[in-house]
């Protein structure tokens, strides 16, 4: 648990550019700086107008700044590409399938980063 | 942030003083999160909870406090050190006990420097996070600005590090 990654980084982000939970929140356009609190405290994930809000404020990929949850989100579509690649593997073998076959395999062995 | 901090462990610093608290979150040498944090009332009781706000948000595999008996402290941190260590045990958290010494030893060659010189470092290190944090230079009838206790607590976490092989990165 301590050694993966946080849901996101957001705080650290906003501390370094030294503006108030209040700021971030008008620029998010939310009402108030209660619901950046709560991004911070990993109590709520953010919609994607949200993130990519985040990602022009603080001028790092939404995967940087939500690492966590890209993690988690990436191994739970590693989880269903296996079931999409043994659905696969029963299809007769041409080139469409081999192709889907690459695209699985590509997805199920990407290493869970943070670059 | 920029750099990769996939399987590096996630340390939480932690240190009293007569407000509240200093602390710094560090996953590596990258700073997480960094505060001071203050409490009114009853302080002890008030920073245990404080303290165990954060060990539940970002679930450290370190928590790194000064020894309090070999810096002197007073009667009220020693207690509180020992509450904290009891909490971060219960939380399952490792518990890193530093004497001064050694955290001086990570910043000055000779183990000898004022805590002023140690906040230059640090605000050089890493000038994003705690350039703008950094204190005017305390003069004799001064008392201890309270931001010293955010430089305190990146000293003590940095120096709680395991000690690594190749070039440090920097923050």
């Amino acid at each position: 648990m301590s050694s993966s990654h946080l849901p996101n980084y957001v705080r650290a982000e906003r501390k370094r550019l030294a503006l108030s939970q209040a700021e971030v929140a008008f620029l998010l356009g939310a009402e108030s700086g209660a619901k950046v609190c709560r991004y911070e405290r990993f109590a709520r994930e953010p919609g994607l107008r949200t993130a990519l809000a985040y990602e022009v404020i603080f001028h790092k990929p939404v995967r940087e700044l939500f690492a966590g949850l890209y993690a988690t989100t990436e191994q739970e579509v590693a989880t269903r590409a296996k079931t999409l690649t043994a659905k696969a593997e029963r299809l007769k073998p041409n080139r469409q399938s081999i192709h889907k076959r690459a695209t699985l395999a590509a997805i199920i062995n990407q290493p869970v980063h943070r670059s | 942030m920029s750099q990769s901090t996939s399987h590096t462990t996630r340390s939480l610093a932690v240190t009293p003083s007569t407000r509240g608290f200093g602390f710094a979150v560090l996953e590596g040498e990258i700073l997480v999160d960094w505060g001071v944090k203050p409490v009114t009332g009853d302080k002890n009781t008030g920073s245990v909870a404080k303290v165990k706000e954060l060990l539940i948000l970002y679930h450290p595999a370190r928590f790194i406090l000064e020894d309090a008996e070999s810096s002197r402290r007073a009667a009220r941190i020693c207690a509180l050190h020992a509450e904290l260590v009891r909490v971060a045990k219960e939380h399952q958290v490792r518990v890193i006990v530093l004497t001064r010494t050694r955290v001086r030893r990570r910043f000055f060659a000779d183990g000898e420097g004022t805590k002023h010189e140690l906040a230059l470092q640090l605000a050089e290190r890493y000038p994003e996070e705690l350039k703008l944090r950094l204190p005017p230079k305390r003069r004799l009838w001064m008392s201890e600005d309270y931001r010293m206790g955010i430089f305190d607590a990146v000293a003590l976490g940095l120096a709680g590090q395991q000690p690594k092989r190749g070039p440090v990165p920097r923050g």
